[in-house]
């Protein structure tokens, strides 16, 4: 099975309810599921939505056109012209159908010129009706649904216009084959603890089955899988549950989206429960949470609480990044263990608030005045958010410096399920004060590796200056004592380099003598990964050069790659190629084949398939670049 | 041997400047307290008053200008059996850290802020501090001050401060005495210290404090101290505090205007949530299991995204 299905609908009504719905009933019968969120910046009404795929293996990525269309307001059915093609069925409200585009005030008035526009090309009314005739000459099949009659039937109180999100999911499971106890089963995990909720709701699961048989709109039943417990999680989760294996006790954080949705995980998780055999020693522990007044506050609020031992954090995204700038250079400069999680989305300034987007490298890589080590990171699934974060806090503290690690807003906003968390597959190194002695140097010249005594405040007593300073953290401006800190600094990124593995900073996936050589970093792994397997039955062979680990850069690992690849395409979600440029710089290589995508939605299968081949069909050409476009 | 909290670093403040009785209060009420030099801690920003940690001979961070109290608040609240000593000038704290000042007010994490008020930006050649009046032209400017005054005192009150006060910094005594009740203070306070630069500031010199000031504990009758038995006299204390805080032109008090110790700090308010904060807090946690590995149970910490 591979089903692609988008559910759309007003924010605030209950969207994600319905995609938690769909999801779990797969998930269920055994199956997979991989989605993504779209939203408007905007509380209640404006078009939102989840797509979602189906497999019985796990799906890395997302396609267009989907196989099913469920709208629970006209706008959905508007926005989504585009996303339909043979055989999609399109499920709506009967309702809609007297709606016309003028009236959709809550679609973006650009948006709608542009669905105008498409409408009057075709010569067809600019309504609902307009709109799914276009669908249909598309090859989509529309599937006029009796929102409230149907409800109405099932119900025994309440409004019915509740219950549309819980219909509409019901109705695709229905469509899709899947057996009525599974949408049961979805609404009693969803509802959990609301018995009289739950009850109400799977009535109408059981209506919108009946519906779907009587009016023969039911799939062939599909198999039920093998069922294994998974967890149900997304990047924001991942990020969140890495930090706390990981040993975060302080995170600070200023709301902002995408990023804040990981502190609201961490604070509901804040009770921490430790493994059997560890209970005695660790039990009742918690974690301190804080909402600061700005980012500037929650940047340098966390390395407060890290120059007294604990595991700290912040995380933010691109406008509160730039806040930052300043306490990351002290980061820098007085050898303070933090992490950072740069939630990217669309920029410059506010940009695209709720979007994607990958323009942060550069900036991450360049943040603060001044010269200092740093070391940058970048995940690409929902696995690697739980894993880099927890390397992230040993990262910072083994080597006393600022981590900044990348996730694209596409992968915050993944749902992924995840067969394991394995716990032993990251060490937890805290590194724990020096003993302490008279005249204590927290930034000894003395070291090879340019690793300086590890000392807390309240353990040590030590000083620290953003300005230069001597062993002992008082300020200084010898020249001499410049040079030795400056280069005891740096020693420590060389260290890095020998101390930590090359997977973890930059992977070949697939042959290593293939007819194209994929370069990317963040969330378009997946896609890229299930491209490579389109070519392939095609008879086109190609790998991925999947980048980690940006600073310090896996130079040399590049560069052997780069050197041995026929035909190079670097795919990101921007619009200036800013790996590619980081290449350039490292190893002077250029890329002259790209695929970019800057419209601040996720990549899809088909749109990176098709440029993909363009580019290989045109390979001969010095260079070439590609922009995607898909999405609403 | 008593711990001589006076480091050995040479002080390079101008001769003449108000630093000295700051500095000389912070280091005598230490000692009088008796603290252990590990468990106190000067969190500074930018400027002169900087400076002050590396003259302490306690563990000290000297961090970016005005961002002192998020730096001391992450300190405090990671390690809340520390007493943080927050010494920051007038800019530091009403200028570019006004931000931070008034959100610490919120909190009341149990910082000890000191502001170093000498109404001129000193360590830049003396430009007009928020603190200055308007139409004051002190030697480093060209012009008289265009901006108007921040009243620290009356901003500290509204910000949310449960302890304020006024210092002298050429009467050390009474500072000293405020220092040591500040620190022993549960939340956290505010303590203005009127000070001379005598580099810049050519108007508010130690002669003219010395006509103005006087002492609020002087007046029998003056109480700051409010233990939220009545909300009250919360209240009348507090616009008492207000008004005495508007004194400027004739006379300028100074002492404690207000000590209410009925607002729970900050970390009271987190120990409601955070299991055994004060105990173990999460400077003091070991987050490593005896393996090695993380001792996190995923399964049961992350039940409810199991499915």
């Amino acid at each position: 099975m591979d089903l692609n299905l988008t559910l759309g609908g007003p924010q605030g009504g209950g969207i994600d309810t319905s995609s938690n719905m769909i999801t779990r009933a797969f998930a269920a019968a055994g199956y997979n599921v991989f989605g993504v969120r779209e939203y408007h910046s905007n509380i209640k009404g404006r078009h939102s939505y989840n797509h979602l795929r189906v497999k019985e293996e796990r799906p890395r990525s997302l396609k267009y056109p989907v196989d099913i269309l469920i709208a629970l307001d006209p706008d959905t059915i508007f926005e989504h012209i585009e996303d339909v093609g043979e055989g999609t069925k399109i499920v709506y409200d009967k309702q809609f159908e007297t709606s016309d585009l003028a009236s959709a005030r809550m679609i973006m008035r650009d948006t709608a010129k542009r669905i105008r526009e498409t409408l009057q090309e075709e010569k067809l009314p600019l309504n609902i009706k307009g709109a799914l005739q276009l669908m249909q000459k598309k090859g989509g099949i529309p599937i006029a649904v009796p929102f409230n009659e149907v409800v109405s039937s099932a119900i025994s109180d309440g409004v019915p216009t509740r219950y549309f999100n819980t219909l509409g999911s019901a109705i695709t499971l229905a469509i899709a084959g899947l057996p009525v106890e599974f949408g049961e089963e979805s609404i009693k995990q969803v509802f959990s603890a609301k018995e009289k909720v739950v009850a109400e709701n799977v009535k109408v699961v059981k209506a919108a089955y009946d519906y779907c048989s009587s009016n023969k709109l039911a799939g062939k039943p599909i198999p039920k899988l093998a069922k294994k417990r998974r967890f149900l999680i997304t990047g924001n989760d991942g990020s969140a549950i890495g930090k706390l294996m990981g040993g975060l006790r302080f995170q600070t954080y200023y709301p902002i989206t995408p990023a804040s949705d990981e502190s609201s995980i961490l604070e509901e998780h804040g009770a921490i429960a430790f493994i059997e055999n560890e209970n005695r020693k660790l039990k009742d522990s918690g974690i301190v949470i804080v909402q600061t007044e700005d980012e500037i506050s929650a940047v340098t609020m966390a390395q407060g609480a890290a120059i007294t031992g604990a595991r700290a954090s912040t995380a933010t995204s691109g406008p509160g990044f730039s806040l930052m700038a300043e306490g990351i250079s002290f980061a820098g400069m007085d050898e303070v263990p933090i992490l950072i999680t740069l939630y990217q989305r669309g920029g410059p300034s506010t940009g695209l608030p709720t979007r994607n987007g990958q323009s942060d490298l550069l900036f991450a890589l360049n943040t603060g005045h001044g010269e200092f080590p740093r070391i940058v990171i970048s995940s690409g699934d929902v696995e690697e958010c739980i894993y880099d974060a927890m390397k992230g806090l040993n990262y910072a503290q083994r080597y006393q410096m600022p981590v900044l690690h990348l996730i694209d807003k596409n992968l915050a906003n993944t749902s992924d399920l995840v067969p394991e968390i394995d716990s032993k597959r990251v060490k937890v190194s805290q590194v724990l004060a020096t003993q302490d002695s008279e005249s204590f140097r927290r930034y000894n010249l003395d070291t090879d590796n340019g690793i300086s005594n590890a000392g807390y405040l309240g353990k040590n007593i030590f000083w620290m200056t953003g300005d230069e300073h001597d062993e002992l953290g008082h300020v200084t401006e010898d020249p001499e004592i410049r040079d030795r800190m400056m280069r005891k600094r740096f020693q420590k990124l060389k260290t890095v380099e020998e101390e930590v593995p090359m997977n973890d900073r930059a992977v070949l996936y697939g042959p290593s003598d293939a007819e194209i050589t994929f370069v990317t970093w963040g969330s378009q792994k997946g896609v890229i990964l299930d491209v490579m397997e389109d070519l392939k039955a095609k008879g086109i062979t190609a790998n991925l050069l999947y980048i980690k680990m940006f600073e310090p850069f896996p130079s040399e690992f590049v560069s052997g790659v780069l050197k041995k690849a026929k035909l190079v395409i670097d795919v990101e979600s921007n619009m200036l190629a800013q790996a590619a440029r980081v290449i350039r710089t490292n190893t002077g290589i250029n890329i002259e084949k790209s695929i970019l995508k800057y419209n601040g939605r996720h990549i899809t299968e088909d749109e990176l398939l098709n440029s993909a081949l363009n580019i290989y069909n045109n390979r001969k050409e010095e260079k070439l670049e590609e922009v995607l476009e898909n999405g609403a | 041997m008593a711990h001589n909290f006076k480091s050995d670093v040479t002080v390079d403040w101008c001769p003449g400047c108000g630093d000295f009785g700051i500095l000389t209060s912070i280091t005598q009420a230490l000692s009088e307290l008796n603290l252990d030099p590990h468990n106190v801690v000067a969190v500074s920003g930018i400027g002169c008053s900087g400076k002050t940690p590396h003259y302490l001979n306690i563990g000290g961070i000297h961090t970016l200008h005005g961002r002192s109290i998020p730096f001391a608040t992450g300190v405090k609240l990671s390690n809340p059996n520390l007493k943080v000593i927050v010494p920051g000038g007038d800019g530091d704290m009403l200028g570019i850290g006004a931000g931070h000042f008034v959100a610490e007010g919120r909190r009341n994490s149990g910082l000890t802020i000191i502001i170093f008020d000498n109404e001129v930006y000193g360590l830049t050649k003396g430009q007009a501090a928020p603190t200055m009046q308007l139409g004051e032209k002190t030697k480093g400017l060209s012009r008289a001050n265009i901006f108007g005054k921040v009243n620290p005192i009356a901003l500290a009150l509204a910000a949310g401060y449960s302890f304020v006060a006024r210092g002298f910094s050429f009467d050390m005594k009474q500072l000293k005495e405020i220092i040591k009740t500040a620190i022993l203070h549960e939340g956290s306070s505010v303590i203005d210290v009127l000070q001379p630069c005598p580099t810049y500031n050519n108007i508010n010199t130690m002669e003219f404090y010395r006509k103005k000031v006087y002492k609020l504990e002087d007046d029998k009758t003056w109480d700051p101290v409010v233990t939220g038995e009545s909300m009250d006299r919360a209240v009348e204390q507090f616009q008492k505090a207000y008004n005495k805080g508007l004194e400027w032109e004739e006379r300028i008090p100074t002492g404690i205007f207000y000590d209410n110790r009925a607002i729970p700090s900050f970390t009271k308010r987190l120990n409601e949530f955070v299991p055994q904060y004060f105990t173990n807090p999460p400077s003091d946690q070991i987050v490593s299991g005896t393996d090695g590995f993380t001792p996190v149970d995923v399964l049961k910490t992350f039940a409810d995204k199991t499915i």
